[in-house]
């Protein structure tokens, strides 16, 4: 599965061993370069698998966010299964029943060249082409921490299936991580000529796990992830058999982001250095303006002139000193702000079809705001609201977070997006809690600002935070204006019903007053008849008259009538 | 219900009834016409009462409410006055004498209507009486009609003996003839015709026991009386009764209550009218009637007066104020009737001695102490309150 991100990491971690206690042995310390793999196995909480639980939800969110890159990003309809089952073989083998799971993700995507297969799910933080784009995956290491606890607790290997769309044949791998060298070994290898036209990647997990802990966050992370996906169609099956199918809504797909070059406001000094290594570039000028975004050639010059450094010179002889003045003074240089092509929004359309799919509301709408950037890395936010229906009243808003089409949904109260819904005063836009409100908040950036290494709760850059703010009060400023409406034909409604029900009553009462006391009988029906009519009349010309469904609008009279139809006078 | 109805009643009738067919014709030109209905209707608010020093009473401002049919708040409201004011006009005709739950009753039902989705759905006209009720004084103050001259009956509660003859309902009633017992004052005590009269005077008692203790010591016929009680705070139809004895025959009412604010607003509701009905003062309030008693200066003795009561009874009969009282007496100094020098020392002696006594605490001194002494002295000495 090739996917496509970048190394924001060397591919080496250096840690201390834990030296003995005391005061002479400082000098003793030794220092042992492990790999990165085994790095991640002994700080597996760094990539979300601290506990079964958490693991088993982080394995399938791995797969999943896979399963869709291999498929919507290159324009692919999506179809994905997801299966989790107990693995009766480890129960039968270990005992412990219910612990093991055996997880199997299929997507109809790209596939993934056999050559690459072993290190794409053997190696950590294998690279691919150095490129900037918006994809949903983070540093390519969660599906090998994936690979790597699913070892470690249940000691089998990761098994592959894998075909790509022109290829004649199926390959099979099933491999291990060296975890001391950081190499995939593979334990088993087989290929298969294609008999239909099938392909995409299909990866079994096994693993400890904790269903019943973990069962409501995934069914929630795949509902969430089916919101925002509305042109998937997603098939699962959880362990105790329960089946969930979100068919597909439309055939309409956010167009796939481009490939970008990284902008001079976003690079650092290692970024530099690797894009100076890579680079055929022969001078700086050559550099900043072929591998840059936002710098044409009269700007690289102007710029490396403002900055004393010769345009002319080759970069790959620059020293550090220059280089670190070269890349401190590019943050603040202005350069045209970064381009957004190679973002993916969800679009406007798509938020509001798999809003509506959800929840079933009365009302939705969505925005999707104009690309900005911070720190020289572009960024959307999207925003959908939906309200009424079949959502249920909370006290404060059910809070859809995505990343990078990303559902978040652990540390909700760290994130910017809950700093910012919950800071908005929703009685200015009509809504009284307990109220039945979704508000639906989507980030797409090269960089996620995220807080901490679970990657579940987004930073509170200004930025960001200002454009979430924007987007929500432009959709809750439309709520406000169709509860407006809606509050405005209750109270026609009710207004009519209010005044109309009293006309027969108030008809009798004038009839029998309208009776002079001197030669006094009592009213007949055709009085009051007359009396009614002039009440209907009067009622339906001078109120306003409500649109009621089943009934002839052109007519508000027939509406009064309706009201009063069942009265009989004694 | 077609009972033999005498002149004085039918005279009342017609009258009434005229004057809400007439009230009520705008509404119905005004629905014949095509024009929103609207009732305007003064305000029957304490803000809207006020004390007129000319007439002695309270009255209304000139604050009006207009009802309005096509008034999402005020349709229900709208559509009971005319339910009410059709059934009293109906009764009125009919020659019945409907009491206020007669009223509540006969209003009362419940209006099926269907909502714009089509279910049915109930309310009732009115739910309680105290709604159909405060309908009634709508009504009252719309027309200007009390509820004794629409004959509408309510529960007797005040009694009169005396040395008076009336007719009533075509039978002739001597006041002096009526045993241990006496007259209840009718609901509709404008229908009473005053006959014979051979008093000097009206006394007014606060409390049932008094005016019985008085009636059996035969106080009245002693003293050339006509003796009233309202037991408590007076209905209606006493406060009409007394206003019509002072008014028609010109006998002075002197009123009779404990020594405590409690009693002194009695005397105010007799004199004044009541500060939450203030539209009914006009016929009902007394002005020139006369605070005889238990005064401050009767316990206390003032400059050169001697108190009625000893310092060993003052010990016995006095009870302390309680704070309720305090409050009442400093609401009672703010209004403008109570003003006058001899009520302001009243005040100020209840205010420091913290101290009311209770009419009984007369009457344990000896009846005859209470019906020979105290009250006659008073009446003849002029020691009253105005």
């Amino acid at each position: 599965m090739p996917r496509r991100r970048r190394d924001t990491a060397t591919a080496k971690a250096v840690v201390a061993e834990a030296p003995p206690r005391g005061r002479r042995q400082r000098s003793k310390e030794t220092y042992r370069e492990i790999s990165v793999a085994e790095f991640f196995a002994k700080n597996r909480e760094l990539a979300g698998f601290s506990n079964p639980t958490r693991a088993l939800y982080q394995t399938v969110r791995e797969l999943v966010e896979n399963a869709l890159d291999a498929t919507d990003t290159h324009s692919i309809l999506p179809v994905i299964s997801i299966r989790i089952a107990y693995d009766e073989e480890l129960e039968a083998k270990y005992g412990n029943p219910k612990k093991w799971f055996r997880i199997t993700v299929e997507d109809n995507g790209i596939g993934v060249p056999p050559t690459v297969i072993a290190n794409a799910f053997g190696r950590v933080l294998f690279s691919s082409k150095y490129v900037i784009r918006q994809t949903r995956g983070m540093y390519g290491l969660g599906v090998k921490a994936a690979v790597l606890y699913g070892q470690m607790t249940a000691g089998r290997p990761v098994e592959v299936v894998s075909s790509m769309q022109e290829s004649d044949y199926v390959y099979l791998r099933r491999l291990y991580i060296d975890v001391s060298k950081n190499e995939p070994k593979i334990v088993e290898k087989g290929q298969w000529r294609k008999k239909g036209r099938w392909h995409g990647t299909r990866v079994t997990i096994t693993l400890e796990g904790d269903w019943p802990r973990a069962r409501s966050r995934i069914i929630e992370y795949i509902k969430r992830t089916a919101v925002i996906a509305p042109y998937a169609e997603i098939y699962f099956e959880t362990p105790d058999g329960e089946i969930y199918v979100f068919p597909r809504l439309t055939s309409k797909m956010p167009a796939p982001p481009k490939e970008a070059k990284p902008h001079p406001h976003g690079i650092d000094l290692d970024q530099m250095k690797m894009l100076i290594k890579r680079s055929n570039a022969r001078t700086l000028l050559q550099l900043l303006s072929n591998e840059l975004q936002s710098v044409g050639t009269i700007m690289a010059r102007k710029f490396l002139e403002e900055i004393g450094l010769d345009p002319n010179l080759d970069p790959k002889k620059l020293d550090n000193d220059s280089l670190v003045k070269l890349v401190d003074s590019m943050k603040s240089y202005k350069f045209r702000a970064p381009k957004s092509d190679h973002l993916s929004p969800i679009g406007e359309e798509l938020i509001k079809i798999g809003l509506k799919r959800m929840f079933k509301p009365e009302w939705v709408d969505a925005l999707t705001r104009p690309p900005r950037a911070y720190q020289g890395h572009s960024f959307i936010v999207e925003v959908g609201i939906a309200y009424g229906g079949g959502i249920e009243a909370r006290n404060e808003p059910l809070l859809l977070r995505y990343a990078n089409k990303i559902p978040l949904l652990y540390e909700e109260r760290e994130d910017v997006t809950y700093k910012v819904v919950s800071g908005i005063n929703w009685k200015i836009y009509r809504v009284d809690f307990p109220a039945p409100l979704v508000v639906l908040v989507h980030i797409a950036s090269t960089k996620i600002p995220y807080k901490g290494v679970g990657k579940e709760s987004i930073s509170e850059v200004p930025e960001i935070e200002s454009e979430i703010r924007i987007a929500v009060q432009h959709v809750a400023r439309k709520l406000r204006v169709y509860l407006g409406k809606k509050a405005r034909e209750a109270e026609a409604r009710r207004k009519i019903i209010t005044i109309s029900k009293y006309i027969p009553e108030i008809a009798r009462s004038l009839a029998i007053l309208s009776k002079p006391p001197t030669k006094w009988n009592p009213p007949s029906e055709k009085d009051e008849k007359i009396l009614v009519d002039a009440l209907v009349r009067l009622v339906s010309r001078n109120v306003e008259v409500p649109k009621v469904p089943g009934l002839d609008h052109s007519d508000p009279e027939k509406i009064v009538r309706s009201v009063i139809e069942n009265i009989k006078l004694e | 219900m077609a009972a033999p109805v005498d002149k004085v009643d039918l005279q009342a009738r017609r009258r009434a009834a005229k004057i809400i067919h007439e009230k009520f014709k705008g509404v119905l030109k005004d629905v014949l016409s095509g024009k929103p209905p609207r009732l305007i209707i003064p305000k029957r608010t304490l803000a809207n009462t006020r004390f007129d020093p000319e007439k002695g009473i309270l009255v209304m401002g000139e604050d009006v409410i207009e009802r309005e049919l096509l008034n999402m708040g005020e349709a229900r409201r709208f559509m009971q006055t005319l339910l009410m004011a059709s059934i009293i006009y109906q009764a009125l005709i009919e020659n019945e004498y409907p009491t206020i739950r007669d009223l509540y009753y006969r209003g009362k039902h419940t209006i099926v209507y269907r909502d714009l989705k089509g279910r049915l759905r109930e309310e009732n006209t009115w739910d309680e009486q105290s709604e159909s009720d405060a309908v009634i004084r709508d009504v009252e103050v719309f027309t200007g009609l009390l509820r004794e001259d629409m004959l509408i009956l309510s529960k007797e509660k005040g009694k009169v003996v005396g040395r008076m003859k009336i007719r009533s309902g075509g039978d002739v009633i001597d006041l002096s003839k009526m045993g241990h017992g006496a007259y209840a004052i009718e609901s509709t005590p404008d229908l009473i015709e005053f006959l014979e009269v051979d008093a000097e005077f009206v006394l007014v008692v606060e409390k049932d026991a008094v005016f019985q203790q008085l009636h059996r010591a035969k106080f009245w016929d002693k003293y050339k009386a006509i003796l009233v009680t309202g037991a408590g705070q007076p209905d209606r139809a006493t406060r009409r009764f007394v206003r019509r004895l002072n008014e028609e025959l010109g006998l002075p009412i002197y009123i009779l209550t404990d020594s405590d604010p409690y009693g002194w607003y009695i005397y105010s509701v007799f004199k004044v009218g009541s500060i939450q009905l203030s539209y009914e003062s006009e016929r009902l309030a007394t002005p020139k009637a006369r605070f005889l008693g238990v005064s401050m200066t009767d316990i206390f003795g003032y400059r050169s007066k001697k108190p009625y009561l000893s310092e060993r009874e003052r010990r016995n009969f006095i009870i302390k104020a309680k704070d309720v009282d305090i409050r009442r007496a400093k609401e009672l100094m703010k209004y403008s009737w109570f003003q006058t020098p001899k009520w302001r020392r009243e005040l100020r002696i209840f205010l420091q001695r913290k101290a009311k006594l209770e009419i009984e605490a007369l009457a344990s001194k000896g009846l005859r102490f209470l019906a020979e002494k105290y009250i006659p002295e008073k009446i003849e000495t002029g020691d009253w309150t105005e």
